[in-house]
């Protein structure tokens, strides 16, 4: 007969297990408490997490649940079939393939790649199926007996997890967007909680919870069982189905089902509370851990059926604390809290000590999580959920201290003096805690300085932190001609740069990253701020200032020499508030500074129009993409696009020739294209398409020109300007060849976030924050366009609006044809090429000086650069110009 | 060099004897005088060194780091607001805080000795000693300006 360290439906725990048996569960149920301190890590890290909550939830979930159900369930299931445990090392091969894959997803998707977390989903996917199989084996060992059911219910969380890991693999892999998303989010907690978590749970608790109580199981438990797992594994299917579907009504129906199978299951569990009332710490853990399942699996119910359709996966959100710490927390604890003892073996008077360890102020302990938990989860002040957490954890970590006392205990039997730690390890134990709330103290709020005053020197660090759309120190104070450097580090979670006005800049620094900036000895007062569309404003501004000499007194005067420091401080205060005001209620509508430094590694939206590509059909992809771009130097902002660049591609054929356009939205709202180059019914080929969506938009051009293209989604401002637009350039017939042709389509630029609704006012009002030719303001003054004298280049220019034209100009240049909406206005070399025939001529003497383009129209011109030289190309439009539809035509000497 | 560099010395110095007496008696006189000597004399000895000890830190130890520590605290402008501002003041709150812990877990193994409550006082004379260390812990960490 094999060891069997739980007895179940018998009273005494006697028998001393064999050693290997306990060492190994010894070693296996570390992994759990080790999971579980870091869960308690994390929830203490949390603001400096990235994601935080979902960290939480799955250090939490698959690291120390998981963990525990593969222990545990493959315990249980031997000693309930009464067949050998499967060959240890296997069993320790699964355990360490979940943690290796539960460790790959929280690395791959805490910070990269999605391949680790999607292959680390896989290996937990593997790994539960493997246990399964193994379970599945044993059945198969086994003589008929009485707790065969049981095995059914870990079978089937088996499977819920492998489709619930699966999901969440595919999530990580990001292959829906948008709504897609969404519902594979619903649908994987759902499955992974209520299968994986809840049906292990109910299984095991039909054995363990009359052991717990020290009573006998139920007669009706055999029968409840198989009732039971016949309604909840098909309710759960058709919930998740209902999930992934985003049909809210077979959801609900779905989850209705389960729930009737776990009012089912609960039967015989009553009756062997009715039989014995609970009078442990580990039997009251575990009830209160199965009274918010109740709770939680009602709200569940109620909040998939009334809660908006549209968003089914915030359903279980806000019940993840009473499921996590309410339910999984405590069953875990409250099991543990009977088990360890018996798997700590060592006869039974030890195992009386274990036990006795273990529930040491259990009263005080369930109170304290039991009263926490509703604080997480109810919309309570700030001071109130943080109590909340502290009860929580401070019950979790009593747990945790006496387990790892009661392991230590284990491994190190103490001789004659008990089973009580040394005085020493105590003492030190103290001690360490003592250091430790200090430290938390002395860690609390956010670590850096308003203001630092720096000391007279020649050289000085200062330490400069980025967060929470602050610059922290806000002020800083130096002597005149101290050479500061600044250790920029940007602690938020969001992209942050700091950039002082005399001219350095850090580069866009990541979360986590730094940055050194060496300033020139400090003369007058330097303004620093980010450069991020919006984070100025918001407040994200600094001040280096030098300080008054009295502060450069020698130190040896005491408070005098403190108080003379201090009052350039409060100036400086002041200072700060009066430089940040402006932009401040200045927000967005500051000029944009174009000659700012362009960030590192920024490259030009490439204007060399390629020449036309053979044949007479042209196959092209277009996908729907927002993502960031630089729109101004050093503006980083979000923007929607066409392929990824503003302008999207540009498409180019002869007239007559057919375009096969694929348009793919990649997005996360619909988009959809508008191509004035082909005419055709727009009622299907401009339509709008979901994400995930594609359409197939054919049209033969039939006229020449340079047409636009863009969103056709309302509102067609919003999408213009934040991007969605291109060109398509139709040869005339007889187009002569140039040594240089380019594409310039010009386009405004509003700062800011596409969900900022001031923004939003902007863009309706049409008051851009600037211009830009090929969607960077002032690109091509950074990126000059490089051209030879003598050359003759063609410029093909697109106003792509969405509120304002252009009128083209080559500073220092002149227009000798220009080709505008279909027809010359004037053409080189043929007499009466323009309107009135009086602009031809090889050498005739009409010129142009501006290409005037109407929002949409487009059009080129083309001339030779005389001389070398720098020719700005602007908007003659003065303002816009000065405002970033400006670049630079660099001419060299051929 | 100024005065202050000598009154921050004091402050340190007298921290380093503090932290090292008491590393040394835990890691040195104790353990040879459980092997070397005999349970009546080890006792004497050990109450001896104790005795003075406590005598150092009550006469010259407290005295000195009070003084040093409240000089340079007001040469540096902290006030009691500026103890509750993240940074500065807070490790520095939190460093004077795990101080009194450590001088109260001082003072109650001085009473345990003398009730006789030899467990209680070794388990409270390492808290003390890993208080300590975890002191200095905060004092580096407190930003150097």
């Amino acid at each position: 007969m094999p060891p069997v360290e739980v007895k179940i439906g018998q009273k005494g725990t006697a028998e001393p297990p064999r050693q290997f048996r306990a060492s190994w569960h010894l070693r296996a149920n570390a992994v759990v408490v080790a999971w579980l301190a870091l869960s308690a890590v994390v929830v203490l890290a949390q603001p400096q997490l990235p994601a935080p909550r979902w960290l939480v939830v799955h250090v939490f979930l698959l690291g120390a649940v998981s963990s525990a159900i593969l222990i545990w369930s493959e315990h249980f299931a031997a000693a309930l079939l009464r067949v050998p445990t499967p060959d240890q090392r296997w069993s320790m091969a699964r355990l360490g393939g979940l943690n290796a894959g539960a460790v790959a997803v929280l690395a791959g998707l805490a910070v990269g790649p999605w391949q680790a977390a999607a292959a680390g989903a896989a290996a937990v996917v593997a790994v539960v199926v493997w246990h399964a199989v193994a379970l599945a084996r044993m059945v198969r060992r086994a003589l008929p007996g009485r707790f065969g059911h049981v095995i059914g219910w870990y079978a089937a969380a088996a499977g819920a997890l492998a489709v619930g890991g699966t999901l969440g693999g595919l999530m990580a892999a990001d292959v829906w967007h948008g709504a897609g998303h969404e519902r594979l989010h619903a649908a994987h907690a759902q499955v992974n909680l209520l299968g994986w978590v809840a049906l292990t749970v109910l299984g095991t608790l039909f054995t363990l919870w009359p052991t717990v109580l020290r009573t006998r199981m139920s007669d009706r438990t055999r029968r409840c069982s198989r009732l039971a797992l016949r309604l909840t594994v098909p309710g759960l299917a058709v919930a998740v189905t209902g999930l992934l579907l985003g049909q809210r009504w077979v959801a609900v129906a779905g989850l209705a089902g389960y729930a009737a199978g776990v009012a089912v299951a609960v039967v015989p569990l009553a009756d062997a509370a009715r039989r014995r009332r609970p009078h442990t710490g580990a039997a009251w853990t575990v009830a209160a851990g199965a009274a918010w399942f109740a709770v939680v699996l009602a709200a569940d119910v109620a909040r998939v059926a009334s809660g908006p359709a549209a968003e089914p996966s915030t359903a279980l959100d806000p019940l993840l604390p009473l499921l996590l710490a309410g339910f999984a927390g405590q069953v875990l604890l409250g099991s543990l809290m009977h088990l360890l003892p018996a798997v700590l073996g060592g006869g039974p008077v030890r195992f009386k000590e274990h036990a006795a360890l273990l529930e040491r102020g259990w009263p005080y302990r369930l109170a304290a999580a039991n009263l926490g938990v509703p604080l997480l989860a109810l919309p309570v002040p700030e001071p109130l959920a943080l109590l909340g957490w502290a009860l929580v954890l401070g019950a979790l970590a009593a747990f945790v201290v006496l387990a790892l006392a009661a392991l230590w205990r284990a491994r190190h039997p103490a001789g004659g003096r008990g089973a009580h730690p040394g005085p020493a390890a105590a003492g030190a134990v103290l001690g360490c805690l003592l250091t430790a709330a200090a430290v938390a103290v002395a860690m609390s709020g956010t670590s850096a300085p308003a203001q630092v005053d720096v000391r007279p020197g020649a050289r000085q660090t200062v330490e400069v932190t980025l967060s929470g759309m602050r610059i922290r120190p806000a002020v800083i104070t130096a002597a005149r001609r101290t050479v500061l450097t600044l250790r920029v580090t940007n602690a938020d979670a969001q992209r942050h740069d700091l950039r002082l006005a005399t001219g350095e800049q850090t580069p866009l620094l990541g979360r986590g990253q730094t940055a050194v900036l060496t300033l020139a000895p400090l003369g007058e007062a330097v303004d620093g701020w980010c450069t991020v569309a919006g984070h100025r404003a918001a407040g994200m501004t600094m001040r280096i200032e030098p300080s008054a000499p009295a502060a450069a007194a020698p130190a040896g005067q005491g408070h005098a020499g403190h108080q003379t420091a201090a009052a350039p401080s409060a100036q400086g205060h002041a200072g700060h508030q009066a430089a940040a005001t402006p932009p401040a209620s200045g927000q967005g509508t500051a000029p944009l500074d174009v000659m700012a430094p362009m960030s590192p590694g920024w490259k030009p939206y490439d204007p060399v129009l390629p020449p036309a590509p053979s044949g007479t059909e042209h196959r092209v992809e277009i996908r729907a993409k927002e993502t960031d771009m630089e729109v101004a130097p050093g503006v980083r902002q979000r923007v929607w696009t066409f392929g990824g660049t503003v302008p999207g591609p540009v498409l180019r054929g002869k007239v007559g020739d057919v375009f096969v356009v694929t348009f793919v939205n990649d997005g996360t709202m619909g988009h959809g294209i508008d191509f004035h180059a082909g005419a055709l019914a727009p009622d299907q080929p401009m339509r709008t398409i979901q994400p995930g969506e594609r359409l197939t938009y054919r049209f033969r051009a039939e006229r020449a020109g340079a047409w636009l293209y863009h969103c056709s989604t309302m509102p067609m401002s919003q999408h213009i300007a934040n991007g969605m637009y291109g060109a398509v350039v139709i040869d005339p017939p007889g187009l002569p060849a140039v040594d240089r042709e380019f594409v310039l389509v010009q386009g405004e630029v509003y700062l800011g976030q596409p969900d900022d609704p001031a923004r939003a006012a902007r863009i309706r009002e049409s008051r851009p924050d600037g211009w830009a030719f090929n969607g960077t303001a002032a690109g091509y003054d950074h990126a000059p366009i490089k051209v030879k004298t003598g050359e003759r280049a063609r410029v093909w220019v697109v106003a792509a609006g969405p509120g304002t034209g252009t009128a083209f100009h080559v500073v220092g240049g002149q227009f000798d044809t220009v080709y505008k909406e279909g027809a010359y206005l004037l053409r080189r070399g043929h007499p009466g090429g323009g309107k009135d025939g009086s602009g031809g001529g090889k050498d005739g003497p009409g010129g142009s000086q501006v290409l005037d383009l109407a929002p949409a129209q487009g059009g080129f011109v083309e001339l030779v650069f005389p001389e070398a030289g720098h020719y700005p190309f602007v908007d003659h439009a003065m303002p816009r110009a000065e405002a970033g539809a400006h670049g630079v035509f660099e001419v060299s000497a051929p | 060099m100024t005065w202050w560099s000598v009154v921050r010395f004091l402050h340190v110095l007298g921290a380093a004897l503090w932290v090292g007496g008491q590393l040394t008696v835990s890691l040195v006189v104790l353990p040879l005088a459980r092997r070397l000597l005999d349970p009546e004399r080890r006792a004497g000895v050990l109450s001896a060194v104790g005795r003075r000890f406590g005598l150092f830190t009550v006469a010259a130890f407290l005295p000195v780091q009070l003084a040093t520590g409240f000089a340079i605290a007001v040469h540096k402008g902290v006030t009691w607001a500026s103890l509750a501002e993240p940074g500065y003041g807070r490790v520095l709150a939190a460093k004077l805080l795990l101080f009194c812990l450590v001088m109260a877990a001082a003072g109650l193994h001085g009473l345990a000795i003398g009730r006789g409550l030899a467990r209680t006082a070794r388990a409270l004379a390492v808290a003390s000693l890993v208080g300590s260390v975890g002191i200095i812990l905060l004092a580096a960490a407190l930003p150097a300006t």
